[in-house]
């Protein structure tokens, strides 16, 4: 090897290494799917819906409060007001023809855990945390993007400062802000999440 | 200039020469240069390798139209009946997101209790057995239902005209309603006949109860009223009739729960080594001939005013079985209808002459009850035999064989091809292309259990149900709606079950008012009690006695020396060979052995001593007119006069598990007055040049003189003598545990050793298969392991197993070696495996004693769309290089855990089962919250049996065993 080779892979070295230093978040979010928007089958909008139209989150995702899964609407469900509303429009159609035709709607999945994450919705509502906490201003948005990176560390961030649940009169659970040493309610332990 | 440079330059300067420029404007891809070709390929591969790092796309398919009272994501439970047998358990299927992936028991169920053995649990393998027919056969092709339906109509509506015999061949059905659709089937012909087969049979107890007390039944046989329990190679706790009931009622009666001083005393008498026989407290080991003859003189002991028996001289026993015997029967007198003889033997003489003593005993009424009940519309072996020697004659127009396999394990199986190719019609009702329905003209499949519906009625008075909890998965019908289509009965079989409900049961109760709330409740429950019935007859009918005493009398035992006795027996695991094709159950060790996915020949240690035979030897069994070959297993406890072979073994067709492992033993089975036997068989055995290496999964028989497994006499337990265990002082700081401390303790006064365990954590856990030759290299990866220990002398044998989980130590050793912190210790005192920081140093294994921990030497076989469908989505499937172990289940504590604070209250001692706990017949785990003071487990740890495994180590395991004790 010669002297200019080495002195160019030194370089080379030098230069990556403190890309990887001053910059190490790049490669850390390898995987990392935040924002990720894709195209659905039926152009849907959450802002109509959630946003202009308050209608809650559970009428449409109702195993979000007692599932791991929070649960995509059935076509049937959209039909519960779209035999009445919008019947013309050619998204709304499209459920039309789907129920006609007993073809099931292909979505897209935009928030997708790895598989060896359980993570459990209905803990979580029941426990009073908000959809928005991790799927960002859903009810803003025309075609829903994944607004959070989903990673391990903002789990465990929450899961730190979330510590004490304690349950009011009507016996729904608190969640207090501060971290309380003595009862360790969200638990940081792996296999909460990984079993 | 070193040579490289030199190379480079020479390389630069041929690219502008122009001899070559010319030769590569030749070259094929004119214009292209190879280096720009290189180039492009290179580039174009980043970009692949770029765009391919993005995630996949993953689709959400949702319902058009959402089922009623369905959540995504959470299980549905159904209570069911097992078809895996006849016994009929009850059980609870977990349906999750539409697909049953784990069967438990159903504690509602009044005979099972709870409790299921280790088929039970394979069975929804059973359901994803990729070599599942698809589809309906015309021979070896695949055909569609309408035609085969036509053709088959065409055939039948032929012999209907011409008064043809048709037979219907089928294993013996529990299920009223099943029956009665092939009566109606049937009477559509002159001669049309239903004849249940059972390749291994237990005919003779039916045969003898017709001639002792007119009726042809086998009776309910009530273990936990008794206290005292004698078997004549009985299995009851393996294979015999309703081995969970019997484990049931066995374990109650010899629970020390609650203070209680006197249990169940259990007497063995045997020649090979059972499951059974290795939990007695006092195991003879006699020969097969020896067995008879035992039972002749305690006859006459027990009666000795009969005169047909003073006659009889115990000239053939041992002195040793002849006390025995002898103080045997002083206990039974003592026991007078607390008692409860057994026998396993299919000849009716042996059970005519149980029965003489149990009725003796005054046994009849008290802890066996003589209700027509299993067995009543069996039919007789006699009447198997008979059917081949008339389809022999061309006498039989049709036969449709049902769940049968006659081909396999018929005993003359040749003789029964040859009578199958002089039926014209040949149809098989089985779910695969096993060896008889490839000599079937059609196959028509039948659903799998879990995808259809059923009754089942075992007992009289214990109605069971058996609901669909999937649509089937291929084009496979129920058999019942088979018949009933060639019947012209166009309905669902769903329709006939409840017609037939509404009008024999319902009007049998009367606790609900209308049929639609019987219907409901029971399909609820699974299962409906009703009225028990009374004991038809208690009356012993002795006209035939003084023949069958003659008969047993002049049996003879092995006469030359080269000549051995051979018993065949099942294994708890494969039994009479249906579940050949499962891999969980060739995998699944056997109790006794701990050998996997193979059959061998049992032999005792004297006698491979004396004829040079080591362990793995292959010799050659013959009878003269059938031979096989297999590798000798040397097993302590067994007669020396004895070579026992299981029977299950040697399948051709199973499918991809099933076929070829082992040999088939079914063609040394007799036909001798009338019944099936299976032992009492004259065997030569000659060894061969060759020798094969066991995949064996414990290797070591002895406890070495460490208190291991610890047992105690009863005597000694009423004493007060503890198995004390020490406190240790410990270097480590101990834990901190907020809110739960989650801990087990095995009883293993209650554990029988039958396994049930082993498959229910396997199906929970998604734990693979990992084959034959893996395993003999000691890479099994079930999460827990029944160790078997065998203690004493040759004549005096004791047995002990230890179910081994991971007992989430307190002071781990596994944790402290770990490199990458992969295994580290919860607040609730669980050592917690995280495979995605697992990078296979495999230290821990090597630091854990109880050698829990399991390690991915490959990727395991899951390239089955359908096999996969078994798996349970709350569990990772591991990969290669990553290791694991028994979890507590902790996916159960943590669904429990969510429950309960979703519902605001504290977790209730009990509504965590683990996978082994929940399905044990005999209830030897508990599991629950050691900081609960008054949880089961935390009274049960405050026993003075109680100790821990490798107690000097201070390793503070959260599993504790309470010693056996033995009466």
């Amino acid at each position: 090897m010669s002297l200019r080779t080495a002195k160019i892979i030194s370089l080379l070295v030098t230069v990556i290494g403190v890309a990887v230093l001053w910059q190490g978040s790049i490669f850390r979010g390898l995987g990392n799917q935040q924002s990720y928007q894709p195209a659905q089958p039926i152009n849907f909008s959450h802002k109509v819906h959630a946003g202009d139209n308050q209608i809650q989150c559970l009428y449409c995702h109702s195993a979000a409060d007692k599932s791991k899964v929070a649960g995509i609407p059935a076509a049937s469900t959209c039909m519960n007001c779209h035999t009445q509303i919008r019947k013309d429009s050619p998204e709304v159609q499209k459920i039309t023809t789907a129920l006609a035709q007993n073809k099931p709607i292909e979505w897209v999945k935009v928030n997708d855990l790895p598989d060896h994450v359980a993570f459990n919705h209905g803990r979580h509502v029941t426990a009073g945390v908000k959809c928005q906490t991790c799927h960002g201003p859903v009810e803003t948005e025309d075609r829903v993007s994944q607004a959070d990176p989903l990673s391990m560390g903002m789990c465990v961030t929450c899961h730190r400062t979330h510590r004490e649940v304690t349950l009011d009169e009507t016996g729904r659970p608190i969640v207090s802000k501060e971290a309380t040493p003595k009862r360790l309610m969200a638990s940081t332990d792996c296999s909460v999440c990984h079993h | 200039m070193s040579n490289q440079q030199k190379r480079w330059k020479q390389f630069l300067a041929a690219e502008n020469d122009g001899e070559q420029l010319e030769y590569s404007a030749k070259s094929p891809i004119a214009g292209v240069s190879r280096r720009t070709f290189l180039e492009v390929l290179g580039y174009s591969t980043v970009a692949v390798t770029l765009t391919g790092c993005r995630a996949p796309e993953q689709k959400i398919v949702p319902y058009l139209r959402e089922p009623v009272e369905f959540t995504p994501g959470v299980a549905s439970w159904f209570a069911s009946t097992c078809g895996g047998c006849s016994a009929a358990c009850g059980t609870l299927v977990k349906v999750r997101d539409g697909r049953p992936i784990k069967l438990e028991g159903n504690p509602d169920h009044p005979l099972s209790e709870g409790g299921l053995c280790a088929v039970a649990h394979g069975m929804i393998f059973g359901l994803y057995d990729p070599d599942r027919l698809r589809s309906p056969m015309r021979g070896s092709q695949p055909a569609t239902w309408e035609e085969i339906d036509d053709e088959i109509l065409g055939k039948l509506s032929a012999i209907k005209k011409s008064g043809g015999k048709v037979r219907i061949l089928t294993a013996p059905l529990s299920s009223p309603a099943s029956r009665k659709t092939i009566q109606t089937f049937l009477a559509q012909f002159t001669d049309g006949k239903h004849i249940t087969y059972q390749p291994v049979s237990n005919d003779a107890i039916r045969q003898a109860h017709l001639r002792s007390h007119g009726i042809a039944a086998i009776p309910q046989y009530r273990l936990e009223k008794a206290k005292l329990v004698v078997s004549f190679g009985a299995d009851f706790l393996g294979t015999w009739i309703m081995p969970v009931q019997f484990t049931r009622g066995y374990a109650k009666t010899r629970s020390l729960t609650e203070g209680r001083r006197e249990i169940l005393r259990h007497v063995q008498f045997e020649s090979i080594m059972s499951l059974t026989g290795s939990n007695a407290d006092k195991r003879i080991r006699v020969s097969p001939h020896e067995k008879t003859q035992a039972l002749l003189y305690l006859a006459r002991l027990i009666a000795p005013s009969t005169d047909l028996l003073n006659a009889y001289e115990p000239r053939q026993l041992s002195v040793q079985t002849q006390e025995a015997v002898e103080e045997l029967s002083r206990e039974l007198l003592s026991a007078q209808g607390e008692s409860l003889i057994v026998s396993g033997s299919n000849a009716p003489d042996s059970q005519y002459l149980t029965n003489f003593i149990n009725d003796q005993l005054g046994n009849y009424g008290k802890t066996i009850e003589l209700t027509p009940t299993l067995g009543r519309e069996q039919s007789s072996d006699a009447e198997m035999v008979e059917l081949v020697q008339q389809m022999n004659t061309g006498e039989i127009a049709a036969l449709i064989v049902c769940g049968v396999n006659p081909v396999y394990d018929y005993f003359e199986s040749q003789k029964f091809v040859d009578a199958l190719k002089a039926v014209p019609l040949r149809v098989s009702l089985n779910s695969a292309l096993d060896e008889t329905s490839s000599l079937a003209d059609y196959v028509c499949p039948q659903n799998h259990f879990l995808e259809s519906w059923d009754d089942a009625e075992a007992v009289q008075g214990t109605l069971g149900i058996n609901q669909p909890t999937i649509a089937p998965l291929f084009q496979t019908r129920a058999f019942q709606e088979t018949l009933m289509r060639w019947s012209g009965d166009q309905r669902s079989f769903y329709e006939v079950l409840r017609n037939t409900w509404r009008e024999e049961h319902f009007p049998q109760q009367n606790q609900f008012a209308t049929f639609e709330g019987f219907w409901d409740a029971t399909l609820q429950k699974g299962v409906f009690s009703l009225q028990q019935p009374a004991n038809v007859s208690i009356t012993f009918k002795p006209d035939t006695l003084s023949g069958a005493i003659g008969r047993l009398q002049s049996t003879s035992g092995v006469n030359s020396a080269n000549e051995l006795d051979l018993v065949l027996y099942q294994t708890t695991s494969l039994r009479d060979g249906r579940f050949a094709n499962n891999p969980w159950l060739q995998e699944l060790p056997d109790p006794l052995t701990k050998i996997t996915w193979d059959n061998y020949a049992c032999v005792s240690q004297r006698y491979a001593a004396m004829n040079g035979l080591e362990e793995g030897r292959v010799v050659r069994i013959s009878n003269g007119a059938a031979t096989i070959e297999l590798p000798v297993h040397i097993q302590p406890g067994q007669h020396d006069d004895v070579v026992a072979i299981a029977l299950g073994y040697g399948r051709s067709k199973a499918g991809k598990a099933g076929s070829g492992i082992g040999a088939n033993a079914f063609p040394f089975v007799a036909f001798v007055d009338g019944s099936f036997r299976y032992s009492h068989l004259r065997v030569t055995l000659v060894p061969t040049a060759s020798k094969v290496e066991f995949a064996q999964t414990q290797i070591k028989d002895s406890q070495e003189g460490r208190r291991l497994a610890r047992e105690l006499t009863l005597t000694e337990y009423v004493k007060g003598t503890e198995s004390h265990h020490e406190e240790h002082a410990s270097l480590w700081s101990p834990h901190d545990y907020p809110e739960h401390k989650w801990g087990i303790a095995v009883d293993l006064n209650a554990c029988v050793g039958c396994n049930a365990c082993v498959i229910s954590c396997q199906a929970e856990n998604n734990i693979p298969v990992v084959g034959k030759d893996e395993v003999r290299r000691s890479r099994d990866m079930h999460w827990l392991r029944v160790d078997r220990y065998f203690e004493g002398d040759r004549d005096n044998l004791r047995v002990n197993y230890q179910p081994l989980m991971c007992a989430q130590c307190d002071n781990a050793s596994c944790e402290s070696v770990c490199p990458v912190l992969a295994t580290v210790h919860s607040s609730e005192g669980l050592n917690m495996q995280v495979y995605n920081r697992c990078v296979g140093t495999r230290y821990c294994e090597n630091n854990c004693p109880y050698k829990v921990r399991r390690f991915n030497w490959f990727t395991y076989a899951r390239d089955d769309a359908v096999a996969n469908l078994a798996l349970n989505p709350d569990v990772t499937v591991r990969s290669r290089g990553v290791m694991e172990k028994c979890t507590f289940c902790v996916q159960r504590i943590e669904e429990a855990k969510i429950n309960a604070r979703n519902e605001g209250r504290p977790i209730n001692d009990g509504e965590i089962q683990p996978a082994c706990q929940q399905s044990c017949p005999s209830q030897a785990i508990i599991f629950g919250d050691l900081r609960d003071v008054k949880s089961r487990v935390a009274q049960m740890k405050k026993s003075g049996r109680n100790y821990t495994l490798l107690d000097e180590l201070n390793l503070r395991p959260a599993v504790s065993y309470l010693a056996k004790v033995r009466n």
